[in-house]
């Protein structure tokens, strides 16, 4: 499988919750000397576009730009590996009771 | 969800922010490719994921022809992609640094037939040219003077 398989992918949990906007890694100890592991989707409810990452860090400016990235990705959540249960073409399938979290990076 | 006291010295990457479109620099520092997308290891697709499936990993990082696909979707064929395992990767920051020279990568293949083939064969295309100027024995006569 290749990322952009992953990207833009329509969510699905009990209903229709979103697309696939961006995909977190983690390299545990830092580095990158270690497999970069799937960690979870972040998942835009309103749009399939890169948010430039405005929604994920504390950047704001240029404000025009923040404000409109913001608004387009309001209400995005991180869906953790763990949560997924089943991967489609262009559709992925949440498990019941699926956590969502903040897209902001740690 | 937000990440723990174990996840302190963990470091994350988002693919859209940290990753795609990144320039590629080999271990000499020369521009080699750009991250067009990146190859994760084997994914049950289109059947039940078992809640302990381990997580899929970056096992590459790919380049190739992925305008069109990009502009009207689809993918490119996995032939027209070549491929840089993630165990080459040195640093990740603005660009994405390697621990292996061009020649050692398939990436750059174009680039090396049209230096062995076309480049080559034209007089004086394989050799350095400054080099060439400086071995030159008139320059060794202006330094004497």
């Amino acid at each position: 499988m290749i990322i952009t398989d992953l990207l833009g992918s329509r969510v699905f949990g009990p209903d229709f919750l979103g697309f696939v906007s961006d995909v977190r890694f983690v390299l545990e100890s830092g580095s990158v000397r270690q497999p970069a592991q799937l960690y979870g989707i972040i998942v835009s409810p309103h749009a399939r576009s890169s948010s430039l990452g405005f929604e994920r860090s504390g950047v704001r400016s240029p404000w025009p730009v923040a404000a409109l990235v913001r608004w387009r990705h309001r209400d995005s959540f991180l869906v953790r590996w763990g949560d997924i249960e089943r991967l489609d073409v262009d559709r992925i399938q949440l498990r019941p009771g699926f956590q969502r979290g903040s897209p902001e990076l740690p | 969800m937000t990440p723990g006291a174990d996840d302190q010295a963990a470091r994350w990457l988002d693919a859209q922010l940290h990753l795609l479109d990144r320039q590629v620099l080999d271990v000499d520092g020369v521009p080699m490719a750009v991250v067009d997308d990146l190859e994760l290891s084997d994914v049950p697709v289109g059947e039940e994921i078992p809640i302990d499936t381990a997580p899929p990993v970056i096992t590459a990082l790919l380049s190739g022809p992925v305008l069109a696909t990009r502009i009207f979707g689809g993918r490119p064929p996995d032939s027209h992609l070549e491929r840089t395992p993630w165990t080459a990767v040195a640093e990740v920051g603005v660009v994405i640094k390697l621990a292996i020279g061009q020649e050692t990568s398939d990436v750059v293949w174009t680039e090396r037939w049209v230096r062995d083939r076309i480049i080559g064969r034209i007089p004086g295309g394989r050799h350095i040219p400054e080099q060439e100027q400086n071995d030159h024995p008139q320059n060794e006569e202006r330094a004497e003077s």
